[in-house]
């Protein structure tokens, strides 16, 4: 490398070498570290040097075989990944499709519309749901079933354990999701040449037709993409969550997933266990960067990086 | 290209009225919050009887005055300005950063180069909440004992570690918008002598506005929404931990809370109406969903 090669690149990647270093590699150090402290209530002072070796992973063990509440909030992480994540994928999917058959004004408005979950501040979109759902006559669901004559009573929705709760984190969630499945699915679907779908369609092909034999199988590899891009996001995302159970909308046990169970523990009310939520933030870290590797393998990013066309 | 010379038309509307009903509890929602800001009471439960039209609420919001009663005063346009500054910081640090490495990832050919687009994609993918209890210890860590600096050094922290979620994906947008400058362009400067660091000031940056346009619009919009960081390091507050800490608050006035929300929401409308072709093409990337 010659010198005047080091010095143009040292001038463009440095300042981003210097942020993933300061908020990337020192943090999760630092977390693993804390993992093995008895980190509480932010002492830094008292418990930094107090090395407990695997005691809090040992903790985390045994809550899983005997606390309850730990175990609700293991079965709401499966529930809620698993079944966000199809409603996220399908639903993009079907979004996606959907506009692909209708004029262009109406579509391009439809996936505004469907982009707003995403680009409104957490703390305004967690309002609209919280009267949305809210438990007695004001909120919007209850005052329309019980116009409709469905229900007699307002239902708390979020309170009822487990599904109420599970079902309003999952339809809160699965709204701000979907949203990338289906730009994803939509640009996919637009580089699909033209004549494939006249020609069938001059054959007498349905849409839904035209949509399984030819759109589908011919984004398999974004389908892919998304699917385990939204597992990874599924599984470390808890802002949209984090309001619904401060709030009270939902309840805490059935509305806690393992990422806001780190944030909550560490930065909760009440006492705060940092060296306990490190454990598990670093459990789930070492699922993501698995997680991370295989989707790298499987989707073959790696062929997809060509040199730079004309560097010398 | 899409599919409409050779299609039926009477599935259209079908489609359509589909769409409709699946958006519904998304445009009800939407709807209620910003009708309630003009109300005296929350039009929550679709009764009519409830919507009282006023400007009472927007004319409290804008001068404090939270609680009908009490007197209970916040200067909300100082928080709509630690929030904004916020924003505007995550905006720039992440636009600065990705303009220049997304330059070198996508013209310049060096050892590692591979490795570092694959591991910026894995940093993409790690756990944010895996990260944020080791970025909290760096920050007290790195504390000012001084009281006056610990303003400035929470706004810097909150606008930096904000910015580093955003890198990653914003990066890889920035690198898809140079690869799509002909390399002739550049050519050119360097034949007539110019350094790798003039050409991309000169001539890469001119031609790539829309693409800054566009990271600097969604690293915006992710300051501006964010609450996680901005409760955890700010020591100020923003509309989204004022509407966080006002739902519960017993003296607060619900629709002067949904002034707040829908006043709030404000830039993310503005956007809506003037960069359409913007957000659709480039919201694929960089936030998590």
């Amino acid at each position: 490398m010659t010198k005047g090669k080091l010095r143009d690149l040292s001038f463009f990647l440095s300042p981003m070498v210097l942020m993933v270093f300061l908020f990337y590699l020192v943090p999760l150090v630092m977390t693993i570290y804390i993992s093995m402290t008895r980190m509480r209530n932010w002492n830094v002072d008292r418990y930094l040097t107090e090395f407990v070796g695997l005691y809090n992973y040992e903790r985390l063990f045994h809550m899983f075989q005997h606390d309850p509440t730990f175990k609700a909030v293991v079965m709401t992480t499966l529930v809620f990944v698993g079944i966000t994540l199809v409603i996220n994928v399908f639903g993009g999917l079907a979004l996606a499709l959907a506009t692909f058959f209708i004029n262009e004004r109406p579509a391009s408005s439809y996936r505004l519309l469907w982009l707003l979950p995403r680009m409104s501040p957490i703390a305004v979109y967690s309002l609209v749901w919280y009267y949305f759902f809210h438990g007695s006559e004001i909120g919007t669901l209850n005052s329309i079933l019980m116009s409709l004559g469905l229900i007699s009573e307002p239902i708390p929705w979020g309170q009822v354990t487990p599904w109420g709760a599970w079902s309003v984190i999952i339809f809160v969630n699965g709204l701000v999701g979907v949203s990338f499945g289906m730009i994803v699915f939509t640009s996919a679907l637009n580089q699909i040449p033209k004549e494939l779908v006249i020609a069938a369609r001059v054959d007498g092909a349905s849409s839904w037709q035209i949509s399984r034999r030819i759109l589908i199988p011919m984004i398999k590899w974004h389908l892919l993409y998304v699917l385990t891009w939204q597992f990874l996001s599924l599984l470390t995302t808890y802002p949209h969550l984090f309001l619904l159970v401060q709030w009270d909308l939902v309840n805490r046990d059935y509305g806690t997933t393992l990422a806001l169970y780190v944030f909550n523990t560490a930065f909760g009310m009440g006492e705060q266990d940092q060296g306990l939520a490190a454990a598990a933030a670093v459990i789930l870290s070492i699922i993501g960067i698995l997680g991370g590797f295989v989707t790298l393998k499987v989707l073959k990013f790696e062929k997809m990086m060509k040199k730079p066309r004309g560097d010398f | 290209m899409r599919d409409v010379e050779t299609r039926p038309r009477r599935y259209e509307r079908l489609i359509i009225l589909a769409l409709l009903l699946a958006s519904l509890p998304l445009i009800l929602g939407f709807f209620l919050l910003v009708l309630s800001s003009f109300s005296t009471e929350m039009v929550t439960n679709l009764d009519p009887r409830s919507f009282h039209p006023t400007l009472e609420n927007w004319i409290n919001l804008f001068q404090g005055k939270i609680a009908t009663t009490g007197g209970i005063r916040v200067n909300i346009w100082r928080i709509t300005l630690n929030t904004l500054i916020v924003a505007l910081g995550v905006a720039g640090v992440v636009t600065g950063i990705s303009a220049l490495a997304g330059y070198s990832l996508s013209r310049i050919d060096f050892r590692g180069r591979k490795t570092m687009m694959v591991l910026l994609l894995v940093l993409h993918a790690f756990p944010g909440v895996a990260l944020i209890v080791g970025v909290y210890l760096l920050y007290r860590l790195t504390f000012p004992q001084n009281y006056e600096v610990v303003g400035l050094y929470s706004f810097a922290y909150v606008i930096l570690a904000r910015a580093a979620l955003e890198i990653p994906m914003s990066i890889w947008l920035m690198k898809g918008f140079f690869d799509t400058i002909p390399w002739e362009f550049e050519w050119s400067g360097i034949i007539d002598g110019a350094s790798r660091i003039t050409v991309w000031r000169r001539i890469m940056l001119p031609l790539i506005k829309p693409g800054i346009l566009a990271v600097a619009l969604f690293a915006f919009l992710a300051g501006w929404q964010d609450i996680i960081y901005v409760r955890t390091f700010l020591v100020y507050p923003t509309l989204a931990t004022f509407i966080e800490a006002n739902i519960e608050a017993e003296y607060s006035h619900m629709p002067l809370i949904a002034a707040a929300g829908t006043f709030y929401l404000l830039p993310t409308i503005i956007f809506f109406i003037t960069a359409q072709q913007l957000l659709l093409q480039g919201y694929s990337g960089g936030i998590k969903g």
